[in-house]
């Protein structure tokens, strides 16, 4: 008897969380544990008959999902780091207007960069910025000096030392790749790309892998968004984080999601988000991360030191360009992933083979060695699609396309395959190369 | 002739059950994989596999990884399985705990551990360098993800192993002996071929559990591992990338060759020769370097098995760690942040394990009754089909699930059955069903069928023998098999990773998974596995004990002959 | 081949704080076919594994051809065991099981195969060779357990109740197939059974073992016809006992009464020599005679027993009896005791029914005279 009670409870109980009530707001996100409980416990606060559900995935992750829901089963928000995500959100219908949720407060612009999307389907929520995190212990025990600027991270002495992850898992690292893109142009861009992957220990699964790496110890330093930077330092962890002027400050931002369950109490969270008190959260400690709102808005409640992003956009040299980032948004991933992400070790053992040589030839710039080095040089750290293709909207179209249709993907992975294989002979030659010039 | 009686209905209700549940999504995976966009059959997706370095690297990956464990698993466990049975060492018990401390932990939370102590500046590593100047690559790539599955899945090999060396008979090793045998040639020849089966059969198990695994290598960044692949080919590119699909088929068939394979050598190899009253092996003492070396290399295991439980257990307690042997200070802010924010996740833990322990124990006790109690036409393919989930990599099992309801609404809501976690609770049912099944299997078996036979003469309906003679004394094996199937659904990781959709369905393993994402949550993450191998190692108690106190019972009811 | 003498001199045997041998001295000749026989618990088969090496003695010597070699181990030894439930190995065939011994001693490999050959072709199982055991029956199974060990050519033979795991009738035939083969190779052989009759048929002499000690050593005959006590008059067939008391002791004779009165007179020479430093007026003895020594007659005059001076006549009734083929066994109760007769079966007869009135005689000179 005993026991059927107890499946009676069970029964009674799984029903119950079911979860039946029609007041829930689904929201997807990338953020981190620490902020969106903040924002869940502060929203259910002040809205006591509205559920906040939080769908914990990455950028990438989070665009499949949605895509794979039907119309009417969507979660209601959109929450991510990357502007250019919300970009092929809107372009595939899947947002909607958000025009009359703006705060009146915020900017219309960060530097050169519009905080809210000029058609209205998403706003800026917070503002971030990308730079290096480091690990103060580990440059202390392993004699390495304080970076500045992402062209520290190339040198000799940080071979191994760095931690990076793959735009295709980041938003925010494809964030990264995209600004050293654009101020560097294509190809040099690739060049300190590829050297800075070179110089790497790691490229890990999510985003969360770099900072996480650097506060624990397991990298020196590496590119990080500068929340997850700063809350560590302000968890007491030995790290420190430095804006690169070569940076962009870019709003994150939140849409809502066209087809949802709940659209009013949606809104009702986005608006929340934007007030006040909402962006009040962004400046705890645990989440540091830059309000749109300015700080005339918010004073008396900026922790002391905390960053500027109006100055700090105003120092910057890049001019983001979005549309430029989602249109070549899929090679851009594809092509990381091909030559740096599934090729490490082959690059890095070709990085490791060109700085031996670099440190024998010291000096020597002429002969037959030298020429092998540069060739090396060459051959590791020349991207595979070239200034020219990049540029060429028909190759653009081909990434484009639909990837249910047998054809594209056959033609995708083909270039996918390509690149992987070449890299790899690309990267053995050169290490060989290097090699042979450093004897 | 014969109406559909009970026993009928009750098994093509089990079917029916495995069918939707098992049959079907796994079919999908197959379908999927092998038709293109138009629906038509097609090979073209694993023509793409096999010309994709990187699949074929995955695939090779997985093997190398999968074999590289498995064969240190060995290593380790021989040598501690052979002092248990060979020597007279009061060891033995240190062996035994050995023996079980991995598989409490959630390997993803270990291999967490691992990584701050064995990690490229883990203690260890910080301290090897300060003094020797060398570093352990321990953790490095694909060597961290064989480390952390070594040290988890040994315990498989140690148990059969040391089963199968139980039960050779001692004059076996005598008549070698006395023919002038002995030592190594001894071992070689004669004791380690007797004890093949059992080592086989743990190192096919450890074989499949790190081939299949998803959990470690994500946690570690090996990404270029087949596991990882099919799950973030699935997540990033869609539920209609193919390729996810073609993965998943080369994971399940090569489960499932392994398996065969494994099969096929222990046939007709039963070599079981121990008869009743005939002694096992003769215990020899340890001389006394035998006995330092002997206490040496199980210290040395025992260091290493207990160093993730006392990493998470360190960190857990961290406020601050990084870049030194130990934590900067202790607090117990963590606890506390666990307690307040994911009290649900505890309450999730336990509503879905509890379940789906519960229908494994109902779908395992009928498909015993039906299997050794009936005479249904066709009633091994029960035991089959239900046993065939272990082959199947829950990963996949979840991929299944997610691309078979895809679209399918809860009848009378609006919700969308892959958002509720009624399929994370039958995903764990499904994949632990094969080890409740063995354990009411075993436990019917004991029970010798002139008890309900009598009950039968005495009038009683085959429900109400059923329920009064046959599970009483079948409790002690349905309660093991009720602890089994939920210590180890509480610490599943790679189906719960594809079929939670919310932070509130979240189960503890998803949580740690979850908290681990990010600096400050390390701490939290690290309690919550604190908790979760504190239940799981009570859990494992409380069966051991049911099942000590059944056998004592039972003992009594068995009938001589 | 060298036959060689196995000697045991004051060898004990302990199990922690148990007592397994004590003071066992035996000797055994060259080429001899010795028994060892003893109820399970009596230490025949820890003797016998002493022997072979996988007990090691507390004190005392054990010695093969004059030479002590009590410290050597059991791989050293030379000397082949056949075991109980023959322990041949599943995972290799009958002639893998049958060379392994040449092949730890690395012989060379045609010797080995001829040698092989030709042990597979005494025990009779040569086209088994390439069988493994699980397919061979026990018979054949205990053949391949012979072979492997006596392809080594051993100094001694052990062999641990060879025979307890076959039916009766390949047990008959199987204990003179042992027998001539141990005859044929001359290697002195020692084995241990729990049964009499293996014992008594095969053996040239025997020593019965009893809670570790040995109780009379000595050729079937001599333990059957004069056991030494009671537990060897027990165990080496069946006996009679019937309960008396000293009357009075005599130069040459004793005096026993029975219990209903009745005397008797019989030679010390029966008297078991244990007991006849023992005796005294009053104290308790047993009369034995065996089975087939006492005779019986229909009680037709309803007599009462007669002590004369050649046989002791006792009247009694038929409470059992057991057809055993060549005999049959009647059980007769007198003044309360029990005697059991074998009676040689005449074809078609059935002599004495239950409850039928008959008279035991039993001629002094088989009576033997044992201890309580």
């Amino acid at each position: 008897m005993k026991i059927r009670t107890c499946w009676y409870a069970a029964l009674l109980a799984a029903l119950t969380s079911l979860n039946l009530s029609a007041q829930t707001v689904t929201v997807i996100t990338s953020f981190p544990k620490e902020l969106t409980a903040a924002y869940k416990t502060a929203f259910e606060k002040t809205h006591p008959s509205i559920t906040l559900e939080i769908l914990n995935k990455n950028t990438v992750a989070g665009m499949a999902y949605l895509r794979e829901l039907p119309v009417g089963q969507r979660p209601e928000v959109f929450w991510v780091s990357a502007p250019d995500a919300f970009e092929i959100l809107a372009r595939e219908k899947l947002l909607d207007s958000v025009v009359d949720l703006k705060n009146p407060k915020v900017p219309e612009k960060i530097g050169a960069f519009p905080v809210n999307d000029p058609q209205g389907f998403y706003l800026g929520q917070a503002l971030a910025g990308y730079g290096i995190m480091y690990n103060t212990r580990y440059l202390k025990a392993n004699k390495l000096g304080t970076p500045t600027e992402w062209q520290d991270l190339l040198a000799p002495a940080w071979f191994g030392h760095v931690g990076i992850t793959a735009p295709s898992r980041s938003g925010t690292m494809h964030l990264t790749v995209e600004t050293i893109l654009q101020s560097d142009g294509w190809e040099t861009g690739w060049n300190t790309l590829l050297r800075m992957s070179g110089n790497s220990a790691a490229v890990t699964e999510r985003s969360f892998g770099v900072p996480d790496g650097v506060s624990n110890g397991q990298f020196g330093a590496g590119p990080v968004i500068d929340f997850f930077g700063l809350s560590a330092k302000y968890s007491g962890f030995p790290v420190e984080f430095i804006y690169p002027v070569q940076t962009a400050i870019v709003p994150a931002n939140i849409g809502l999601i066209s087809g949802a369950k709940n659209t009013a109490a949606g809104k009702q969270f986005i608006a929340f988000t934007l007030s006040q008190p909402g962006q009040e959260i962004l400046l705890q400690p645990k989440v540091s991360r830059l309000p749109v709102l300015p700080y005339a808005e918010l004073t008396g409640k900026v922790p002391a030191q905390y960053p500027d992003p109006q100055a700090l956009a105003a120092r910057s040299t890049v001019t983001f360009d979005n549309e430029k980032s989602s249109a070549r948004y899929e090679i851009v991933l594809k092509l990381f992933d091909q030559t740096i992400t599934f090729r490490l070790k082959e690059l890095q053992a070709a990085t490791k083979a060109i700085f031996e040589a670099e440190r024998k030839l010291k000096g020597v710039t002429a002969g037959p060695k030298a020429e092998m080095l540069a060739q090396a040089r060459a051959l590791a750290y020349t991207p595979l699609v070239d200034q020219k293709q990049i540029n060429d909207p028909a190759f653009l179209k081909i990434f484009s396309g639909n990837k249910k249709d047998p054809e594209v993907n056959k033609a995708i992975s083909q270039f996918e395959s390509d690149w992987n294989t070449r890299s790899k002979e690309r990267y053995e030659q050169a290490r060989e190369l290097a090699t042979k010039a450093a004897q | 002739m014969q109406r559909l009686g009970g026993p009928a209905l009750a098994a093509l209700g089990i079917l029916g059950l495995l069918s939707v549940f098992l049959i079907l999504p796994i079919a999908t995976v197959f379908v999927s994989a092998f038709s293109d966009a138009r629906g038509q059959i097609t090979l073209a997706h694993f023509a793409v596999f096999f010309q994709q370095p990187l699949m074929l690297e995955s695939f090779y990956n997985s093997l190398y990884v999968a074999l590289s464990a498995s064969v240190a698993a060995a290593l380790i466990a021989v040598p501690l399985a052979y002092l248990t049975v060979r020597f007279q060492f009061r060891g033995a018990l240190l062996i035994q705990t050995l023996g079980v401390l991995p598989l409490i932990m959630p390997p993803f939370v270990g291999a967490v551990a691992l990584q701050l102590i064995f990690g490229r500046s883990g203690s260890v590593n910080l301290i090897l360098n300060d003094w020797f100047g060398v570093t352990l690559p321990l953790m490095e790539g694909l060597n961290g993800v064989i480390f952390v599955e070594a040290l988890h899945y040994f315990p498989f090999i140690l148990m059969n192993l040391t089963v199968s060396l139980r039960n050779i008979d001692g004059a076996m090793e005598e008549a070698a002996l006395n023919l002038g045998a002995r030592g190594w040639r001894l071992f070689i020849r004669i004791i380690f071929p007797l004890a093949m089966p059992g080592f086989v059969a743990g190192m096919a198990l450890v074989f499949v559990k790190v081939f299949d695994d998803l959990g470690t290598p994500l946690v570690l960044g090996a990404t270029n591992m087949l596991a990882p692949q099919a799950y973030l080919r699935i997540t990033q590119v869609g539920m209609d990338d193919p390729m996810g699909y073609v993965i998943s088929v080369m994971m399940i068939v090569f489960s499932i060759f392994a398996m065969w394979l494994s099969v096929r050598v222990l046939k007709g190899r039963d070599y079981s020769t121990l008869q009743k009253g005939g002694n096992a092996l003769q215990q020899r003492q340890l001389s006394k370097g035998e006995s330092i070396l002997a206490y040496g290399w199980i210290g040395l295991i025992m260091l290493l098995v207990l160093s993730p439980h006392l990493g998470v257990l360190l960190l857990s307690f961290a406020s601050v760690w990084s870049f030194a042997p130990l934590p900067d200070g202790y607090t117990l802010a963590h606890y506390a942040t666990v307690f307040e924010q994911s009290p649900g996740m505890l309450s999730n833990t336990l509503l879905y394990c509890g379940l789906a322990a519960g229908i494994d124990v109902l779908l395992g006790t009928s498909i015993a009754y039906l299997i050794l109690r009936t005479k249904l036409v066709a009633r091994h393919w029960l035991d089959w089909i239900a046993s065939a989930a272990l082959a199947i990599p829950g990963l996949v099992l979840a991929i299944g699930y997610l691309r078979t309801f895809r679209g399918v609404l809860v009848p009378g809501t609006d919700v969308l059955f892959t958002a509720t976690w009624f399929l994370i609770m039958i995903a764990y049912a499904i994949r632990r069903l094969p080890y409740a099944l063995r354990s009411c299997m075993a436990a019917l078996q004991q029970v010798h069928h002139s008890l309900e036979e009598a009950a039968a003469s005495m009038g009683a309906t085959r429900l109400r023998t059923v329920r009064r003679v046959m599970i009483p004394l079948m409790a002690g094996g349905m309660l093991a098999g009720f602890v089994t199937s939920f210590i180890t659904a509480a610490v599943e990781l790679s189906a719960t990773m594809m079929l939670v959709t919310k932070e509130s369905q979240a189960p503890m393993s998803y949580g740690i998974y979850l908290y681990m994402q990010s600096t400050s949550g390390r701490g939290p993450g690290a309690a919550l596995g604190v908790l979760a191998i504190v239940a799981v190692a009570l859990g494992t108690y409380a069966s051991h004990w049911l099942v000590s106190r059944h056998q004592r019972l039972t003992q009594i009811h068995r009938p001589q002959g | 081949m060298k036959k060689v003498s196995v000697e045991c001199r004051d060898v004990s045997l302990s199990y922690g704080t148990t007592d397994v041998l004590k003071n066992i001295n035996l000797t055994i000749t060259p080429g001899e076919f010795f028994a060892l026989l003893g109820p399970s618990g009596s230490g025949k088969s820890t003797l016998l594994r002493l022997i072979a090496g996988f007990n090691s003695l507390k004190t005392g010597q054990l010695l093969v051809d004059g030479v002590d070699i009590s410290q050597v181990p059991a791989w050293q030894r030379d000397i082949g065991m056949v075991f109980q439930n023959y322990a041949l190995w599943p995972h290799m065939t009958v002639w893998d099981n049958v060379a392994f011994g040449l092949v730890e001693r690395r012989v060379a490999r045609a010797a080995l195969k001829q040698r092989v050959q030709d042990v597979l072709e005494l025990v009779g199982l040569t086209d088994y060779a390439q069988r493994y055991p699980g397919q061979l029956s026990g018979g054949q199974q205990q053949r391949v357990a012979l072979a492997r060990t006596v392809i080594i050519e051993p100094k001694v033979l052990l062999l641990d109740e060879p025979l307890s795991n076959l039916d009766k009738n390949l047990r008959t035939q199987m204990r003179q197939e042992l027998l001539a083969l141990q005859r044929r190779l001359g290697i002195t052989t020692i084995f241990v059974t729990h049964d009499q009759e293996e014992a008594m048929t095969t053996a040239d002499r025997m020593a019965v073992l009893h809670h570790g000690v040995v109780q009379q050593i000595g050729t079937p005959v001599d333990l059957f016809d004069t056991p030494i006590n009671r537990f060897v008059a027990e165990f080496v067939g069946s006996m009679n006992k019937l309960n008396a008391t000293v009357q009075e002791i005599l130069a040459d004779h004793l005096v026993v009464n029975f219990l209903d009165g009745m005397a008797c007179t019989i030679a010390k020479t029966a008297v078991s020599p244990s007991l006849l430093n023992a005796l005294r007026v009053g104290a308790s003895v047993l009369v034995c005679a065996r089975p087939h020594q006492v005779s019986l007659q229909h009680n037709t005059q309803s007599s009462q027993g007669t002590s004369q001076v050649s046989s002791l006549v006792l009247p009694g009734t038929v409470v059992a009896k057991e057809f055993m083929g060549q005999q049959t066994r009647y059980f007769v109760l007198s003044n309360s005791q029990q005697v059991m007769i074998d009676q040689t079966h005449q074809l078609g007869e059935t002599p004495y029914a239950v409850n039928a009135q008959v008279m035991i005689s039993l001629p002094i000179s088989n009576i033997k005279i044992l201890d309580t």
